[in-house]
């Protein structure tokens, strides 16, 4: 049994509350978080114990149905929650932390850690794969954040913050 | 005065007194009252708005400038429009800006010139798509579709289904339902395949036969032109022409009629008329309180022609900024983007730089309950998509949801699902009694468009000059 664990850190340019605010919406993950192509089911802000569906591409054009249920929330801290049918990967385990930090021009900004644990059976196939996947994996998480971003400076635009 | 003559005024004391009352003051309505007082007949246009313009709107920029958030382009062919507009002094000009259209797929821009986007997948397909369509719209009458060879069978189906029927396939379908995105306010699902190979045979005129290209092309085809000081003017221009025979925040209630004539009530009066024009959309006018009642059929067909659902979405800028990147400011984004089709509406002189999308269909669906500010952030992500990051610093944006207006409900106009135009459609402009029909969804050319609804007040002010 293969375990990973994949890590990426951002800083998004928005104020730790907004950030947290956006990132608890179940609803809004196909907004920002890559491959996700559609939320299929959802209950708003995010609850432990609650569950939400997304459709998602994978690799090339395949496409999967996953399902998530929230495990742990640390309000404007943390947040976990775990994922099946991403198959072959298992055990999908998907942790945001969030801290906030001062840009040098002294703006309220949010440093982003997102990462994804899992595991991948099949023992030495399962390590070839993750070389495949743990690339895409990684520019997906960093496409996320960076997408997260720009959904709130755009939501943000016109009101005068810049 | 016979009896029942005097019975009827006596009913309607207090009431004013015109040869016709034109109900809706869109440009069909004015164009009616226009060739009705030149033709010496007293006319009272009456109109629910506190404006005129109906589905015509300019929006205020500041220091002169507009920029519209209803009907906006015309083109070749629609020459009804064109000549009145000219007649009240309203000029047109280029709707295109120099410079390149983005098409986005998948979230990847693409930079291209010319009318083809630069997809390999989509364009065969595409290409036989476009064929079909010609193929069967040019087997349409566009002034009695329910006569087209296999007119049942058409109307059976959707146009999707039609269009997947004739092997075109995913890709094309969605580029097709990226003009219907803005042209219906749906998509290919929604309307009936008779429907919209009668509408596409309706983007002509009497020497030209409708093609596709025409309703969809940019110069040269429906998106060709603009007007000067907004589409709104023309409307504007024909109110002042009327001289006061307009009567505003008049929405109307009931229309009674019996052998000697037809009482309107509104909420600023009554008017007794020896006839009336109806030129308001058709939902809308089923909605009237109808002593006696619409023919059954005709009610049936009204309540059966609901518009689409479309809001514009318009960010304003200090300037046009993507014209000096070498960029239109045009867009076409493929499925699961909110916008599908965006212009640069910047007015004619250059400034302030004005981008305008259309949120419709499928789109408007999912978008159009969630916070404005959510929505904002969506509209401004697909505008940066195509213009770059700098779509964010807007100084001003505006939505224009058709929906939410009562005397609209909808829009651009109206689409017909399965079965409508084959069992009712010969309905549609039939008058009733004293009471006659105009409005762009009662052209045989432009079904839908300024174009159409300037015909269909011209058709309607002869049809009851004749019966006179
Ligand atoms: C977002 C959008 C984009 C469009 N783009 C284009 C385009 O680019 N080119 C083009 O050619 N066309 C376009 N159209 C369509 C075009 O605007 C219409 O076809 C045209 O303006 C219709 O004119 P009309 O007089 O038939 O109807 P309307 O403009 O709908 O006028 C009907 C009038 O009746 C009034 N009314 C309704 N009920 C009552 C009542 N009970 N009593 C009194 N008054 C009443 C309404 O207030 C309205 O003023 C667009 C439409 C929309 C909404």
């Amino acid at each position: 049994m293969n375990h990973y664990v994949v890590t990426e850190t951002a800083v998004i340019d928005a104020p730790l509350g907004r950030v947290w605010d956006v990132i608890s919406r179940t609803d809004r993950y196909a907004e920002w978080v890559a491959g996700a192509i559609e939320v299929t089911d959802h209950h708003g802000v995010a609850t432990v114990g609650k569950t939400y569906a997304e459709r998602n591409r994978t690799l090339g054009p395949l496409k999967t149905d996953s399902v998530w249920t929230v495990r742990e929330i640390e309000p404007l801290k943390r947040r976990v929650d775990t994922g099946t049918g991403f198959a072959p990967l298992q055990d999908v385990t998907n942790t945001f932390e969030f801290r906030p930090v001062q840009s040098p021009d002294g703006r309220d900004t949010t440093e982003m850690t997102y990462q994804v644990e899992y595991t991948i059976p099949l023992g030495p196939l399962g390590l070839l794969l993750d070389s495949i996947q743990q690339p895409a994996m990684r520019a997906g998480m960093r496409t996320s954040m960076a997408n997260l971003n720009t959904l709130i400076r755009s939501e943000d635009s016109g009101t005068g913050r810049r | 005065m016979t009896d029942t003559q005097s019975t009827a005024a006596a009913d309607h004391r207090g009431s004013r007194t015109t040869d016709v009352v034109v109900i809706g003051a869109g440009l069909a309505g004015l164009t009616a009252a226009r060739e009705l007082v030149a033709a010496g007949k007293s006319v009272a246009v009456l109109e629910a708005r506190d404006r005129v313009g109906g589905r015509l709107l300019n929006h205020d920029l500041g220091d002169g400038q507009v920029t519209e958030v209803g009907g906006q382009f015309v083109g070749p062919t629609q020459d009804h429009i064109l000549a009145l507009a000219k007649e009240v002094g309203v000029a047109t000009y280029q709707a295109a800006v120099p410079g390149e259209t983005v098409y986005v797929n998948d979230g990847r821009a693409k930079r291209f010139t010319g009318h083809t986007p630069p997809d390999l997948f989509a364009l065969p397909d595409m290409g036989i798509a476009l064929a079909r369509i010609g193929q069967a719209a040019a087997k349409v009458n566009p002034a009695a579709p329910w006569q087209t060879p296999d007119a049942r069978e058409l109307d059976g189906m959707t146009y999707e289904t039609w269009l997947r029927k004739a092997e075109i396939t995913g890709d094309a379908v969605d580029m097709i339902n990226l003009f219907l995105n803005s042209a219906y306010g749906g998509e290919a699902r929604d309307a009936s395949a008779l429907f919209s190979l009668w509408y596409v045979s309706t983007f002509g005129n009497e020497t030209n036969p409708g093609t596709m290209e025409r309703g969809t092309g940019t110069t040269g085809g429906a998106q060709d032109s603009r007007f000067v000081g907004g589409s709104q003017l023309v409307a504007q221009r024909l109110a002042e022409e009327l001289d006061g025979r307009v009567h505003l925040s008049a929405p109307v209630r009931r229309i009674s009629q019996d052998s000697t004539g037809v009482t309107v009530v509104s909420d600023a009066g009554d008017w007794r008329a020896d006839r009336v024009i109806v030129a308001v959309p058709p939902l809308v006018a089923s909605r009237i309180v109808w002593d006696p009642l619409l023919p059954a059929q005709q009610d049936q067909l009204f309540q059966r022609l609901p518009f689409g659902t479309l809001m514009k979405c318009v960010a304003v800028y200090d300037k046009p900024f993507w014209r000096e990147d070498g960029l239109s400011g045009m867009g076409l984004l493929r499925g699961g983007s909110p916008i599908r089709e965006m212009f640069d509406n910047t007015p004619p002189d250059g400034g302030p730089g004005v981008l305008m999308g259309f949120l419709g269909g499928k789109e408007w669906r999912k978008w159009a309950h969630r916070p404005a500010a959510e929505r904002r952030g969506a509209v401004l992500r697909c505008f940066a998509q195509v213009v770059g990051d700098r779509a964010f610093d807007t100084i001003d944006y505006v939505e224009q949801d058709w929906t939410a207006e009562q005397w609209t409900q909808g829009g651009p106009t109206s689409v017909a699902a399965p079965g409508v135009l084959t069992d009712f459609g010969q309905w549609m402009g039939r008058p009733h009694g004293h009471v006659h029909w105009a409005g762009a969804e009662f052209s045989p050319y432009w079904n839908g468009y300024m174009d159409g609804a300037v015909r269909s007040g011209r058709t309607a002010a002869a049809e009851l000059l004749d019966r006179d």
